[in-house]
């Protein structure tokens, strides 16, 4: 009950439907009261009427009241609701004509008028009359029959209200429902909706009553849009402002490679440029990061995927060769995709040099592309550990670095390859390349074909 | 060589100066575009490197500036914007190439040194990777400065594809595309003949294969 209660306070649709039946349950019941009180007393009234007619009848044809022994009755009528008519006589003319049947005892005070009274342990209602003749007459009927006749007309008028009810209150719950549909509608729309989904909600189909509200969540849609755009720009600008510092380093620290300097300075000067070098590619990783979140509309063409994976190539070879890994394109068949070349250059760059950092010396990276339902499946695999199952939810996370590895990655590659993969609509699945051995890296990006019309 | 740098950043300014000053230029240091422009019309510079992000006149306007005066100066582009559209405009604008931060100084020599050649007009007919060197006019190559060899036509063709831009991987049908004319029927395997024949007039190692994508001279090294 509690739990209605609660329920009924939350939901305007429950607490609407709730009132509106009960409301209807309300005045259904005291009308239907009233009409039966109101019907109740106009059958009374009605055989009033009767018992009135019959006795103006009795005085103006003088017929006489059933005579002792012949009762006048029909043999089908029924017995309790026939009307006795007799004439009321002292107590003493009554009492001999008792054996006879003589119908009822009724007192001889009576005066002229409608009475109800007990006679012979059943309650009558008499209605006395002086005849013009001077004679007084007395037209009785057993109240029970009156009050079951006036009983069952007085339901029947209730009969409507019996069978609108129901109809009506379904209707109203029908209705409410209705009314409250696009509501609803609504809460699952912003319900579906993915995180970097900021546009506004379309408003003008809903009700005026609820559209002020969706205005107000409008505006703060808008001041959240703006202040992610804020916190992204600042990311960028910042990235951005950290390349000539970067530059101005990594030059110093080149010219100074070129001094003359002992050994133990040079080594240390490694160390250094190592250091700034990675500075440099944190910083680059961070530009497109920001990059990849920004909701752009980028330009699309047709790319081939094994164009891509030269070019990466080219531009990752000299570090698959410092570490003399086996790198290359497995299978001759290539696969166009209609999308961002960029997009899918930073996607195929960012996992390929994940792939080359991870594997050991000596180690394979393999790169092929096939076609399969309508998406291209690009595929990095690696010999080196590869990533367990249960960190692979969260290896895309910025900054996340498996346990036990070693290496000085930026720790946004996955970022960027899951946020590009997100905003064109691509799936990416990770693996083991060697499932037995549960090891090396097996990534599978599917990326919609999508040709253009 | 007198070089013009124009760069508003002290460090990096500095870092450059010095470098180019190693490498036996003269280089003048400027830090804003009203300046440059100044500068470039009284005294004669060789090069120029021009930094876009400057204070007060833009590195675009200033090119804008330099070129509208026919002052064929060479200039190169450094900078940290790396949008598609600023590359261009600076490309369209009259600049003889676009470098973007960071850069390596080595690499920035190497441009400057490209930039130099071809403005010079003298733009040599060899093509090399620093290793090997292919004559363009005589179709004679050289690996390591040793004797000259001669090649024929196709495996001409073949290294001149590589080494228009050492680095580059070419595919099978890209090689294909540069060693046969229009109607000129394909010969099956006739890629990795020719390779397999420059391999043994050059060695073994100048020209890489890379499994499953293609053929590559490597970039000097």
């Amino acid at each position: 009950m509690d739990g209605f209660k609660r329920r009924l306070n939350e939901s305007v649709q429950l607490k609407l439907s709730f009132s509106l039946s009960l409301t209807i349950l309300v005045i259904a019941v005291v009308a239907g009261i009233f009409s039966f009180v109101f019907a109740f007393d106009e059958a009374h009234e009605l055989q009033d009427d009767t018992l009135r007619q019959v006795a103006v009848l009795f005085d103006r044809q003088s017929v006489p009241p059933a005579h002792p022994g012949d009762d006048g009755r029909d043999k089908d009528s029924d017995e309790e609701s026939r009307v006795i008519v007799q004439y009321l006589v002292d107590g003493r003319k009554m009492a001999k004509n008792a054996d006879t049947g003589a119908p009822l005892p009724l007192p001889i005070t009576l005066a002229d008028g409608l009475h109800t009274l007990e006679v012979t342990g059943e309650p009558f209602r008499v209605l006395v009359k002086t005849t013009l003749s001077g004679e007084r007459i007395a037209v009785a009927q057993e109240t029970g029959v009156r009050d079951e006749i006036a009983r069952d007309s007085a339901l029947r008028t209730l009969l409507p209200f019996f069978i609108l009810m129901p109809i009506l209150l379904l209707i109203v719950a029908d209705m409410v429902r209705k009314m409250f549909k696009p509501i609803a509608s609504l809460s699952a729309e912003i319900d579906q909706r993915a995180e970097q989904e900021l546009h506004p909600i379309e408003e003008s189909y809903l009700p005026t009553e609820v559209r002020p509200f969706v205005v107000a969540i409008n505006r703060l849609l808008s001041r959240v849009n703006q202040s992610m755009e804020a916190q992204r720009r600042f990311v960028a600008d910042a990235a951005h402002e950290l390349r000539s510092p970067l530059t101005a380093l990594s030059l110093q620290a080149e010219r100074l490679a070129q001094a003359d300097m002992s050994d133990l300075a040079r080594e240390r000067l490694r160390t250094l440029r190592r250091g700034i070098e990675r500075g440099r590619n944190l910083q680059e990783q961070l530009l497109t990061l920001a990059t990849a979140q920004a909701p752009l509309d980028r330009p699309k063409s047709s790319v081939s995927i094994l164009q891509i994976y030269r070019q990466v190539l080219e531009d990752l070879l000299p570090l698959a060769n410092a570490k003399h890994i086996d790198i290359g394109i497995e299978g001759e068949q290539d696969s166009s995709i209609w999308c961002n070349e960029l997009d899918i250059i930073a996607v195929v760059k960012n996992l390929v040099d994940n792939a080359i950092r991870y594997t050991p010396d000596g180690g394979k990276v393999d790169l092929s592309v096939t076609t399969e339902d309508g998406r291209a499946i690009l595929k990095f695999q690696d010999s080196g550990p590869g990533i367990q199952v249960i960190e692979r939810d969260r290896v895309f996370d910025p900054f996340y670095r498996t346990i036990g590895s070693d290496q000085v990655g930026s720790g946004l590659g996955l970022s960027i390859v899951k946020t590009i993969a997100d905003r064109i609509g691509a799936e990416i699945q990770l693996g083991f390349s060697n499932e037995v051995m549960h090891s090396g890296l097996c990534v599978c990006v599917l990326v919609p074909l999508e040709k253009p019309f | 060589m007198r070089v013009l740098l124009v760069e508003d950043d002290a460090m990096i300014g500095e870092a450059i100066q010095g470098a180019l000053k190693d490498a036996s230029y003269a280089a003048d240091w400027v830090k804003n575009g009203q300046t440059a422009l100044t500068t470039l019309s009284c005294q004669h510079y060789d090069l120029v490197l021009l930094d876009l992000g400057l204070p007060g006149k833009d590195g675009l306007e200033v090119l804008t500036s330099i070129r509208a005066k026919d002052n064929p100066v060479p200039l190169l582009i450094i900078t940290a914007r790396d949008g598609l559209d600023d590359r261009l405009r600076g490309l369209d604008g009259g600049a003889d190439d676009y470098l973007l931060k960071p850069f390596d100084m080595a690499e920035l020599l190497a441009r400057m040194r490209a930039v130099l050649r071809r403005k010079g007009g003298n733009a040599t007919p060899i093509l090399t990777n620093g290793v090997v060197s292919l004559d363009q006019a005589t179709r004679e190559v050289e690996v390591n400065n040793s004797e000259p060899l001669q090649l024929s036509n196709r495996e001409f063709a073949l290294l001149q594809a590589l080494l228009v831009r050492p680095g580059a991987i070419l595919s099978r049908s890209a090689l294909e595309d540069r060693i046969y004319g229009w109607g000129e029927e394909v010969e099956s395997n006739a890629v990795e003949f020719l390779i397999h024949a420059l391999r043994r007039k050059l060695g073994s190692q100048v020209i890489k294969n890379v499994r499953g994508a293609g053929w590559m001279v490597s970039k000097d090294d």
